[in-house]
């Protein structure tokens, strides 16, 4: 597959630092370019585009650190900051729109009874996108 | 807009919300965009503004910076300021390095005024080193007491300010100030002469040499204070390892009864001497061997530069600093004497360099370390004016004595403007001196002195204000060290009067003066701009008179025309033709395309269009007594060096307008791209 444009899903978490330079390793053989998106929930009891001040500073610093990882790992990453109900549909609008040929989600390790807990957004982006979705597993912590 | 909406929704913003929608009809989304791109950060409910808004536009902008980092480092933000903090050991080396290299010569300064009265009295030599040691000493317990005083720094200038009123706080900063520029050019010039004594050919271009390594040192200085204390700190402990090395071993000798022989100098000092022992001349000789106290208030002055706690660590640093130096200058002093080693008449072999040899033999490995390290201590010295001057100046312009540029921190979050006038005035100096140290000398430590004095009195008076706790010893030791450096500033001042000291005693009443004008303007300044109270409403605008001058009917100046009609409903053009002709094809061609704005044509027979156009502007603001308003199209062209094909009248009307009464100027500039808009 020829990609052009990846879309990479970034909330914060642990696992996020490998999303971002596995996501480089993949787009640096057709120097596609890279697209990290963060976006911030809001309470339904809140309007849409309610100032979260706290949630922007995490959201702002979280984007600034990916973009020098991405540098640091020989990427450019473009951002977007989003504010949604539910960050898997802003994510599959925002990968439509931008007509992006691949999604990354990363899955932090966490297991529940024993099994591998995947969330609800990275659910939905698998079930939601017209695209190809790739999700990364983080390793088990040593 | 509509009266009832918040006049803030409308104003420009840094961020902007776009609803987007998604492909379901609940999907809606915000996206967050900036188009500042990341220039900006938020911070609580601020911007931050990151350091890519430095990022250079264009490749000579590009490649400016790139020499600025190459020389001076990469930009610090303000919250690194506490990295920039030095520990003890390299405060010693930054801020001590001048006293401690003063132990380098201050023997042989008292000894070569000793040996005016005759070899006999060199056995004077040891006495006056103690009295020194014993003036140091006061100083160094007087000045801790300073720290703890006043521990944000400001040193004499705060104390003398704080009890002794405000002109004797401005005679000590005039002092100080004074005395660390003359630091620089002494230091350098001494250092040259080190160097000249290795290698003979520097003498000759010896104030050129001088000038580089003033260039170099405020290179480092401009680094920051961390990078200057890595950059200085080896030196100077190489030089105290040096010359411990060496007072080990010569009393190491002694004590075993092998005293070394003393080496004859090039030129001794005649046998019997020139002029008789007298009070003067030993008074003169323990005023040269004060030379060595200088330097030893930049620790107090400096006390923010150290890492917390601040205060204790700059008292560490100043008993180590007398300590070492106490230890230098009477180890060189005993062994000097005891070996019975004569000063150089010619200058051409110093002391310290006799005495090594005598001790480990010339040409030794050791006596060529001992030289490089004492030649290059003493150029480095001229790094504790550089830790001063910025920082006592950027006190004085805290508090207003100074031009506020003094108190900015500069990209390195040093006080770049202090460190490049200290760099320039030194340069005078040096440069008027001829880069002699015989010439410099004199003026040097009287200013130290005199600070000292206001200081230790100033001390004495919050003693007896406050009676805290101890204040009757407090009193005693202040009161001792008032005394005794007012005593050593009467003889210092006395002594080298003649010799050039009355310079120094012209410059500063000059300098407490200007200070004291700087403060009076900016407190007229605040008298005008202050704002009595914030329950001031916005005063309701009346749309201003506007007179739009047009040099030609061309898009830039319809571009003015459209924006000041856009302010104002009155707005008059105005052309200034050289010619009847040109003037008036200006008015048909203005009435052909009618913009519905009266125009005045002003023929100049005498060719001067600036003038005319001024006297134009008196006469319509005679008429109106609103403010006047100029618009003025500017072309902007594509490159700056394009400026030269330009007459650039609208500049120059700017110029002149600028301090003009009642009268606004808005540029407008007109930019090669712009002309898409107009069409």
């Amino acid at each position: 597959m020829h990609l052009k444009r990846i879309l990479v899903a970034l909330s914060g978490a642990s696992v996020d630092p490998d999303v971002i330079r596995y996501a480089v390793t993949l787009a640096k053989p057709t120097k596609a370019e890279l697209i990290g998106v963060h976006v911030i929930e809001v309470r339904w009891n809140l309007p849409l585009d309610a100032v979260l001040e706290n949630e922007l500073n995490r959201g702002e610093e979280l984007l600034d650190s990916a973009v020098k990882i991405a540098e640091q790992a020989g990427g450019k990453l473009e951002t977007e900051l989003l504010q949604a109900r539910e960050a898997s549909a802003a994510i599959l609008d925002t990968a439509r729109e931008r007509q992006v040929d691949l999604v990354i989600v990363g899955m932090p390790y966490r297991n529940r009874m024993g099994k591998t807990y995947v969330g609800k957004t990275v659910q939905d982006v698998y079930v939601g996108a017209t695209c190809a979705v790739l999700a990364y597993r983080q390793e088990q912590p040593q | 807009m509509k009266e009832d909406e918040d006049p803030r929704a409308a104003a420009p913003s840094l961020e902007k919300r776009e609803q987007q929608s998604g492909r379901l009809p609940g999907d809606r989304y915000v996206r967050i965009v900036r188009p500042g791109g990341r220039e900006f950060k938020r911070q609580g409910g601020t911007y931050l503004a990151t350091d890519r808004v430095f990022t250079a536009r264009g490749p000579v902008a590009g490649a400016w910076d790139r020499l600025r980092t190459t020389l001076i480092g990469r930009r610090l933000g303000s919250d690194a300021e506490a990295d920039e903090r030095v520990s003890k050991k390299t405060g010693l080396a930054i801020l001590a390095s001048d006293n401690i290299s003063s132990s380098a010569y201050a023997t042989e300064e008292t000894m070569r005024i000793l040996a005016l009265a005759g070899v006999g009295a060199l056995t004077l030599t040891m006495p006056i080193a103690l009295a020194v040691t014993a003036v140091l000493a006061i100083v160094v317990i007087s000045e801790s007491r300073v720290i703890r005083a006043y521990p944000n720094g400001g040193g004499s200038y705060l104390v003398a300010l704080e009890n002794h009123g405000v002109i004797a706080g401005l005679v000590a900063a005039s002092a100080l100030l004074i005395d660390y520029v003359l630091t620089v050019a002494v230091s350098t010039a001494a250092g040259v002469a080190a160097i000249s004594s290795f290698v003979p050919a520097v003498h000759e271009h010896r104030v050129l040499w001088g000038l580089a390594l003033i260039g170099l040192i405020t290179v480092g200085n401009l680094r920051g204070v961390r990078e200057a204390g890595v950059l200085f700190a080896a030196p100077t402990y190489a030089y105290m390892a040096g010359m411990v090395g060496i007072i080990a071993f010569g009393i190491f000798r002694v004590a075993g009864g092998d005293i070394p022989s003393a080496p004859l100098p090039p030129v001794p000092f005649p046998e019997a001497g020139t002029q008789a022992l007298g009070v003067l001349l030993i008074l003169r000789a323990f005023a040269s061997g004060s030379v060595g106290l200088t330097g030893s208030e930049a620790v107090a002055n400096g006390v923010p530069s150290f890492k917390p706690p601040e205060a204790r660590n700059a008292v560490i640093t100043l008993f180590i600093m007398g300590t070492v130096f106490a230890v230098i200058f009477l180890g060189i002093t005993f062994l000097a004497t005891t070996i019975g080693i004569r000063p150089d008449e010619s200058e051409l072999e110093t002391v310290n360099s006799m005495l090594t040899r005598s001790i480990v033999g010339a040409g030794t490995p050791f006596y060529y370390y001992v030289q490089i390290a004492t030649a290059i201590i003493l150029l480095l010295a001229a790094n504790t004016g550089f830790t001063g001057f910025p920082r006592l100046a950027s006190v004085l312009a805290n508090d207003r004595f100074m031009p506020r540029q003094f108190a900015d921190l500069g990209s390195r979050l040093a006080f770049n403007t202090g460190i490049v006038v200290l760099a320039l005035t030194a340069v005078v100096v040096l440069v008027a001196f001829g880069g002699s140290v015989t010439a410099l000398v004199p003026l040097y430590t009287i200013g130290v002195f005199l600070a000292f004095t206001l200081s230790q009195s100033g001390l004495v008076r919050r003693w007896y204000r406050l009676r805290n706790p101890g204040w009757r010893i407090s009193i005693a030791i202040n009161s001792i060290g008032a005394a005794v450096t007012g005593v050593v500033l009467v003889v210092v001042a006395a002594t080298k009067f003649a010799l050039g000291a009355w310079i120094v005693l012209i410059v500063l009443p000059i300098l407490v003066l200007l200070l004291y004008l700087v403060h009076r303007h900016y407190q007229d300044v605040h008298d005008a701009l202050v704002l009595p109270t914030l329950e001031l409403k916005l005063p309701p605008s009346v749309p201003p008179v506007v007179i739009v001058p047009i040099a030609r009917l061309d898009r830039a100046a319809v571009q003015a025309l459209s924006f000041a009609r856009s302010i104002s409903p009155s707005v008059k053009a105005v052309h200034v033709s050289t010619t009847r002709e040109g003037a008036e094809a200006f008015r048909k061609r203005w009435a052909k395309w009618d913009p519905d704005i009266p125009l005045d044509v002003i023929e100049s027979p005498y060719r001067s269009l600036l003038t005319p156009l001024l006297h134009y502007i008196d006469a319509i603001d005679k008429a109106d007594e609103q403010p006047i308003t100029v618009v003025l199209a500017e072309f902007v062209p594509r490159h700056w060096w394009e400026f030269i094909l330009h007459s650039q009248t609208a500049f120059r009307l700017k110029a002149n307008l600028l301090f003009r009464r009642n009268t606004i100027i808005i540029d407008v500039p007109y930019h090669f791209e712009d002309g898409a808009r107009i069409t």
